[in-house]
């Protein structure tokens, strides 16, 4: 019946005739490939179900001997899910045609998504003999390694790939490894080497932006970003991390404008809420801070820097009864950070648990190494409780660690900050004069500094309410952080803390931004 | 600058259906019946009467029914139909002489169809491959009946496994045979020769010797055992042959033929292979990570859409440009040249019934189909210049024409922050309630934090309690004791009056077995009567699950149900290990009675 359709159509002289046995001359065979371009362009063009139907035809044809069709049916298995199917089909390809390399690269490809990795390394090493100048098959190669996290093998192959020909993915995957196993420098080079290759590549310049961020380059980092912005002013990632850049600076105006773009594309993504939250929480308006903060803590109950985040403004707000529920479930996530204890002991002092505060405050002494604040606000809670030698002890404590910070970094201080530690020493009668700041760069944050001799009339008790309260909220604008608390897990995803420390060169945030707006 | 959101769409889309709109509607027929590509599209002067005429190589619905349709302005002038599906239609100049008429070719299997006046004037056929000398030889030797059907298909079985090109199908069929069917193939079959033929995948044409518009064309053609034929135009010898590393797809050529040429072949194994006049071997290679489906030229850049949705620019010797991103897969693609303005664009028709129009990277004009398109072509129809014909995925066909006064400029309204940074952020309105709360908090927040605290305390200490209350009376269906870690769970089945209830006890402990347990039922006797209200438990090995299984009859007439407790006991010992309350259900065979 196939035979007949064809003859009629191919216009082969076959005549009813050929059905009878003994004959002449035997039935012409049709042509195996006959349609293998149509299918081609079905294919091509995702119409599948056309794609389907011819390939069944065809197969019909040549009673199953057509390769192509047979290859193409198992790739469209395989992108409909049924991969166990496609890989038989493709085993079937791999006996019709021994030689092929691209048969057996599919076959690989079908047990790497089975998850099979060994047997899949084993198939493309068959297919590495066939044609030994394929980067698809060393890229391939090297995935798999990674997989079996065996690093050294699958650089290899990933640095063979490179050489046989240079591709986007290669390179993403070689830093990934770097990434892995934790060496940010290599992975930084790997990346600057992709970004070279393909310059307009928006997910290997918002990696590399990231990537400077976390070890703290912001001018590249921003760099980056924009550049990425430059090319897809949607790409949400970029524009997360430019936007916490951005809030850094205090533009938090354009940084809002920007959150708009992914809060459209992504609009249930925790750490984006989280920012917003902080943007107004920069322009002081505190109730929407707070709704957008509840719904990032909605979107990622466990995330504990939007509880801390949401601690802080209510913190702020002096609603310190939430302040303490939103601080002590941030600490269950996260008990290795003495900023929280402290804003717990904030919140405590004012809720007028003396006891429990002192006892945070220890825990918060305890744990954190570099962020004076503590022991100012500490000392203040000792003085106010008549226990001045403690508050002394704490007051130099944290003069040192004023002094080691001062020595490492250009890190300008808080002037709340300041003011509240001079009047403390003028309280405690610690005479000497504390250099505060270096030279000053910025005229606008320019604070005097000769202010040791306090009006004598200073009596009256230090740290009310509203003191510790700005303290604290000036806190969060100054507050490192430490290095570890992203770890790895901030390469996947933007940083979702917003506040991050002052950039240590002296770029001009209007300029930057100003490259931003222009998109 | 192009942004790909599907968002900013709706601004172009509505954009074009203004008044001002660059195109001009000439015709659409939802119901025209034409299923095609782009390569089987072309437009000519078929008669020499100035007059264009559009060609379509139909392959018919469902690729059933392949015809040549020939259009003026919006009906079929001519019908005819053919021997197998077109692969490619284009038309040429074959020789100098005046009236200078196209000849129209079309591709369709292993034959290129040359008409010339809408009249059969040639066919050409691709030239047999030659077979395998081995394979040659074993079926003469089988001609001559020197050979048995077993050993010819072991020694064709060794030849497939080894040799570089394919069987000749005649050998791949005898090979699929039964054992029994052998005889009568070979029997059948010995007399022909064995041949190998190819099929033509992709034609276009290429400038003779002249750069002209109307100058001498060749033909070239991609087949499917990877070669690139130069044809002559007038003898159809073949003047080059080149071969590829794969099977071609599209191709793309310029210059002239005697001169210097360009030709750069998308493949089948998503490459891009540009081969120049004196290389009978690709000179450069582009690598997509995609499969191509499109490849036009621009002036000098080769634009390519791969089916990951992009478009990618690329020099002639491979280096990439640029990439576009597309809001939907494109379907096809095809070059617009607007002579009088000097403009070549590449226009892409999407999944998403949009064509779109990109010079280099800038998106120029985007128009709005009612269904996807999916094949286009653009040039001179009828009378008229600058005509655009789209054929649609349900086979309607849309002409549309270029107002004479439009022009394409870049950017338009792509220029300028994503719409969506204009959109307000979703954030509540702070409510009367939440004022109020807020503001008893700062009056009473100390307060409330005692309450609190002390209410915590107290739910601490009443939680610690039942815990320790469980413990003691052994009220947990789990047993905590560390010489036997048990484990109880009951099950009722059955409507009643008779209900069946069964105990599944574990002995949860890794190694050792427990021995010597008893299990007792405490009831309330006028409600329930058990036959064996106290047993003995065998040994229970651990790990294993042992189903205990007794009847609890109801005896209440009154529909009332009550709890069983179930202990499990230690011999000589009074205090149980375990215990399970088992809410008995209401006897429903009661009320049914």
């Amino acid at each position: 019946m196939a035979e007949e359709r064809v003859a009629t159509r191919t216009q082969f002289p076959v005549s009813t005739e050929s059905q009878k046995p003994r004959q002449k001359k035997a039935p012409e065979f049709p042509i195996l490939e006959k349609q293998n371009w149509l299918i081609h362009l079905h294919y091509i063009r995702k119409d599948y179900e056309a794609c389907k139907a011819v390939i069944k035809e065809q197969l019909q044809e040549t009673q199953g001997l057509c390769e192509y069709a047979i290859y193409v049916q198992a790739l469209i298995f395989r992108l409909e899910g049924n991969i166990q199917e496609s890989l038989e089909l493709f085993q079937t390809c791999a006996v019709l045609s021994p030689q092929s390399a691209d048969n057996l690269k599919q076959v690989a490809r079908s047990l790497f998504l089975l998850g099979k990795h060994k047997a899949a390394i084993e198939v493309y090493n068959e297919a590495a003999k066939l044609n030994q100048k394929d980067w698809e098959i060393s890229h391939n190669l090297g995935v798999c390694y990674i997989y079996l996290k065996q690093f050294n093998k699958a650089q290899d192959q990933l640095h063979n790939a490179l050489n046989l020909n240079r591709h986007d993915l290669t390179y993403i995957m070689l830093g990934k490894i770097h990434l892995l196993e934790g060496d940010l420098d290599k992975a930084i080079e790997v990346y600057k080497k992709a970004v070279e290759f393909s310059p307009e590549n928006t997910e290997l310049l918002t990696t590399l932006g990231l990537l400077y961020l976390q070890l703290g380059i912001y001018q590249k980092a921003f760099e980056h970003l924009g550049n990425a912005l430059t090319y897809d002013p949607t790409n949400y990632k970029a524009i997360l991390a430019a936007g916490s850049m951005m809030q850094t600076h205090g533009d938090f105006d354009v940084a809002l404008t920007k959150y708009r773009v992914v809060a459209c594309a992504v609009s249930e993504n925790p750490p984006l809420w989280n920012n917003i939250g902080m943007c107004f929480f920069g322009k002081k308006k505190y109730v929407a801070a707070i709704s957008c903060l509840k719904r990032a803590n909605y979107l990622a109950p466990f995330d504990w820097k939007i509880l801390y985040n949401l601690g802080l403004v209510h913190l702020t707000m002096q609603q310190y009864a939430s302040a303490f529920h939103f601080l002590s479930a941030a600490i269950n996530f996260q008990p290795k950070m003495g900023e929280l204890y402290m804003l717990l002991a904030v919140a405590l002092t004012n809720l007028e648990d003396i006891e429990n505060a002192k006892r945070a405050y220890a825990e918060a002494v305890h744990l954190d190494k570099c962020n004076p604040l503590v022991n100012l606000n500490y000392a203040v809670l000792l003085y106010n409780q008549g226990e001045k030698k403690n508050a002394l002890a704490q007051y130099q404590e944290m003069e040192k660690k004023v002094s080691l910070l001062k020595d490492n970094s250009s890190l300008e201080f808080d002037s709340e900050m300041v003011e509240m530690a001079q009047k403390l020493g003028a309280a405690l009668q610690v005479g000497e004069a504390l250099v505060w700041t270096k030279p000053v760069k910025d005229p606008k944050s320019k604070h005097q500094t000769t202010s040791t001799s306090k009006p004598a009339s200073f009596q009256q008790p230090l740290g009310s309410n509203q003191a510790l309260g700005q303290a604290m909220s000036s806190a969060a604008a100054y507050r490192t952080l430490p290095s570890g608390a992203g770890g790895t897990s901030q390469f996947t995803k933007p940083p979702s803390l917003p506040l991050e420390p002052e950039p240590a060169v002296e770029s001009s945030p209007t300029e930057t931004s100003e490259q931003i707006r222009e998109k | 600058m192009a942004a790909a959101s599907s968002s900013d769409s709706d601004a172009c889309g509505a954009e074009s259906n203004e008044a001002n709109s660059k195109w001009l509607d000439a015709h659409y027929d939802p119901m025209a019946n034409i299923h095609t590509f782009s390569a089987c599209l072309a437009l000519a002067d078929l008669h020499g009467d100035g007059e264009y005429k559009l060609v379509v190589g139909d392959l018919g619905p469902g690729g059933q029914q392949p015809c040549l349709k020939v259009l003026k302005g919006p009906l079929v002038m001519n019908e005819s139909p053919l021997p197998a599906l077109p692969a490619a239609a284009a038309t040429f100049l074959m020789e100098q002489h005046e009236p200078r008429t196209p000849a129209l070719a079309l591709a369709s299997g292993p034959c290129v169809y040359v008409y010339k006046n809408l009249r059969p004037y040639f066919k050409f056929s691709l030239p047999q491959l030659p077979p395998n000398p081995l394979e040659q030889d074993l079926w003469n030797q089988a001609k001559e009946d020197r050979i048995d059907p077993l050993t010819l298909k072991e020694m064709l079985e060794s030849i497939r496994e080894t040799a570089e090109e394919p069987l000749s199908i005649q050998s791949l069929r005898f090979l699929q045979l039964e054992l029994s069917e052998m005889e009568a193939f070979v029997n059948q079959h010995k007399s022909n020769s064995i041949k190998r033929q190819t099929v033509i995948t992709t034609m276009t044409t290429l400038k003779k010797n002249l750069a002209d518009e109307d100058a001498v064309s060749c033909l070239v053609l991609g087949t499917e055992n990877k070669e690139l034929l130069v044809l002559d135009p007038e003898a159809f010898t073949i003047l080059a042959k080149m071969s590829l590393p794969s099977v071609p797809v599209f191709l793309e050529v310029s210059g002239q033929f005697d001169v210097e040429f360009r030709l750069a072949a998308a493949c089948r194994n998503g490459n891009i292979y540009i081969l120049r006049r004196d290389s009978k071997h690709p000179k450069y290679c582009i690598e997509l990570s995609a499969q191509p489906v499109g490849l036009i030229r621009v002036h000098k850049v080769l634009v390519v859409g791969s089916t990951q949705d992009s478009l990618h620019g690329f020099t002639h010797k491979g280096k990439k440009l640029w990439t576009v991103q597309m809001p939907a897969a494109i379907l096809t693609m095809n070059l617009l040249e607007q002579h009088s303005r000097g403009l070549q664009a590449v226009m892409a028709g999407l999944a998403n019934g949009e064509v779109r129009i990109y010079r280099d990277k800038a998106l120029l004009n985007v128009i709005h189909t009612p269904d996807a398109v999916t094949s286009l072509c653009f040039g001179r129809y009828g009378r008229e210049d600058n005509t655009l014909i789209m054929t649609t995925r349900g086979g309607g066909l849309i002409i549309k024409i270029l107002k004479r006064t439009a022009v394409f400029v870049e950017g338009g309204s792509e220029v300028g922050p994503p719409p969506a940074q204009a959109m307000k952020l979703n954030v509540p309105r702070k409510t009367r309630l939440y004022v109020d709360q807020t503001l008893r908090e700062r009056e009473a927040g100390t307060a409330m934090h005692r309450a609190f605290q002390t209410d915590l305390y107290l739910l601490r200490l009443r939680a610690a309690r039942a815990y320790l209350q469980a413990l003691e009376s052994s009220l947990s269906p789990l047993s905590a004791t560390a010489r036997e870690p048990l484990k109880l769970h009951a099950v009722v089945q059955g409507l009643g009056p008779t209900f069946k209830l069964t105990l599944h006890l574990q002995n949860t402990s890794t190694t050792r077995p427990v021995l010597g347990l008893l299990v007792c039922f405490l009831y309330n006797e006028a409600l329930y009567s058990l036959p064996r209200p106290f047993f003995k438990v065998p040994l229970l090995v651990p790990g294993l699950n042992y189903p205990l299984e007794t009847f609890v009859e109801s005896l209440s007439n009154k529909g009332i149900s009550d709890i069983i407790k179930v202990l499990v006991l230690r011999e000589g010992q009074s205090a149980p290990l375990l215990s399970a309350h088992v809410n008995m259900p209401g006897s429903e065979g009661l009320a049914a009675a």
